[in-house]
């Protein structure tokens, strides 16, 4: 497809189960678009160079940074954010887990941390404690540590395992 | 980070017809992890972006009878989880799985790992010990290049005007060949390598060396084969003393900076001890121990 001379592209994409096919400016970043556009401010925008993971988003079933994604990236995507992951039964079992465990403190990187959590377990539902830090060391949290994160995220793994809903 | 063009080809040789028509003014998009990066804080400015996401040939990865062939738009996640790399190729595994976060290798990819020419780039020491060839389409037809001849500078590459990398060509390598790579950075993988060492071994039935391929990265400008330490160890069986003796003179060949990461003199000694590691665990592999 070739689009020049025009200063905005079509790109139709899913969010959360919703489509979307918006005309928006190819510079944009997906982040961009969620937050500007589409009023999804879940994912947050902080280092904003692919380094702290608080801007992760699931795209296709795998987690990406999406600061760094062109919206053009999204061509024909299924995308699912922090928004998303409440069902019908309420949280999902790992928002439900980060706040019995208290895993966030000031919640800023807890979005992406959740996300890049749920890339883990969908993928690998017996994920050990060293595959959760592996998977995870995208993710940066500036007020505390890791630990309740790792506990909340392994206390989220067995619950799905025992049958809790996803 | 605005740019004036976007397109997004659904052919190679559209591609190209766009590279060549923008010239120095375009640049491809692969994964982007680099690039909107680089466009955001301006140290590049295209005025037109053409992204290969649409042209789906360059995401294969398969055997042929003579070797190996990486599509440009392999995805590093991908590579890290290859069954079909095993033997010798199991360096670029390694490598690719070794390159930043799981966020950033589910979208990366290994042609924009080596186009971005970083001189710490993880996945070049690995394809360029295997003899990697560059497949480059351009408007005159298609060329390829010995990888290490592909980076005249950081950030610079053999490409000319018009050129579009579509992928890799690695050999097959026997089993009396060994491998290895090792990154060595303060903040994991996520972080950017203060050094990273390539290397591959071949042997012989006595255990002697028939022949070395050593790669650092991150101390030259661009990443270095270093030919003087590699024909120290051929022709001889590895033990800790020319190890040792390899690992100076591998500190001495590089020409590091100094930067955020580390300086220069502390590059040189991380390159003494990773080759010294790196050179064992190769000559482990190819000898069968």
């Amino acid at each position: 497809m070739r689009t020049a001379d025009v200063n905005t592209i079509n790109v139709a994409f899913e969010v959360n189960g919703k489509p979307y096919n918006i005309h928006v400016e190819p510079h944009k970043t997906i982040l961009e678009v969620l937050r500007d556009d589409l009023n999804l401010t879940g994912a947050k925008q902080g280092c904003e160079d692919g380094n702290c993971g608080a801007c992760t988003i699931i795209m296709n079933g795998k987690a990406v940074k999406c600061c760094s994604l062109l919206i053009g990236q999204a061509r024909d995507a299924t995308i699912i954010t922090i928004e998303g992951l409440e069902g019908d039964n309420g949280l999902h079992p790992l928002q439900k887990a980060f706040i019995d465990h208290f895993a966030i403190q000031c919640g800023f990187c807890t979005p992406g941390m959740i996300m890049a959590a749920k890339a883990i377990l969908d993928e690998n539902p017996n994920a050990t404690e060293d595959d959760i830090r592996e998977g995870m060391h995208g993710n940066l949290c500036r007020c505390t540590g890791y630990v309740k994160i790792v506990e909340a995220v392994e206390a989220a793994r067995d619950q799905m395992l025992a049958g809790g809903k996803a | 980070m605005k740019f004036d063009y976007y397109f997004e080809p659904s052919s190679l040789d559209e591609c190209v017809h766009l590279m060549n028509e923008y010239g120095p003014d375009a640049r491809l998009l692969a994964g982007g992890t680099d690039l909107v990066v680089k466009m955001r804080n301006r140290l590049v400015k295209p005025k037109a972006v053409v992204s290969l996401n649409q042209v789906k040939e360059l995401s294969r990865i398969h055997t042929v009878d003579d070797g190996l062939k990486l599509g440009a738009m392999v995805r590093l996640m991908d590579i890290s989880k290859s069954d079909i790399l095993t033997g010798a190729w199991e360096v670029v595994k390694n490598g690719a799985g070794h390159v930043s976060s799981m966020q950033v290798r589910n979208i990366g990819t290994i042609g924009g790992n080596s186009c971005n020419a970083s001189p710490s780039a993880d996945t070049v020491p690995c394809i360029m010990v295997l003899y990697a060839l560059v497949n480059i389409r351009g408007p005159k037809g298609d060329r390829d290049v010995l990888l290490e001849k592909f980076f005249t500078g950081p950030g610079k590459t053999v490409l000319e005007r018009g050129e579009v990398v579509v992928g890799f060509t690695i050999p097959n390598f026997g089993k009396e060949n060994g491998t290895a790579y090792k990154k060595y950075a303060i903040r994991g993988d996520t972080d950017i390598a203060i050094v990273g060492v390539g290397a591959r071994l071949r042997v012989d039935s006595h255990g002697s060396v028939t022949e070395a391929r050593l790669v650092l990265g991150a101390v030259a400008p661009v990443p270095l084969r270093v030919p003087d330490v590699e024909s120290m160890l051929t022709g001889n069986k590895l033990d800790d003393e020319l190890i040792a003796k390899a690992a100076v003179a591998a500190g001495e060949a590089c020409n590091p900076i100094s930067d955020a990461r580390a300086t220069a003199g502390y590059r040189r000694e991380m390159i003494r001890v990773w080759v010294k590691h790196v050179l064992g665990e190769a000559y482990a592999k190819a000898t069968g121990k």
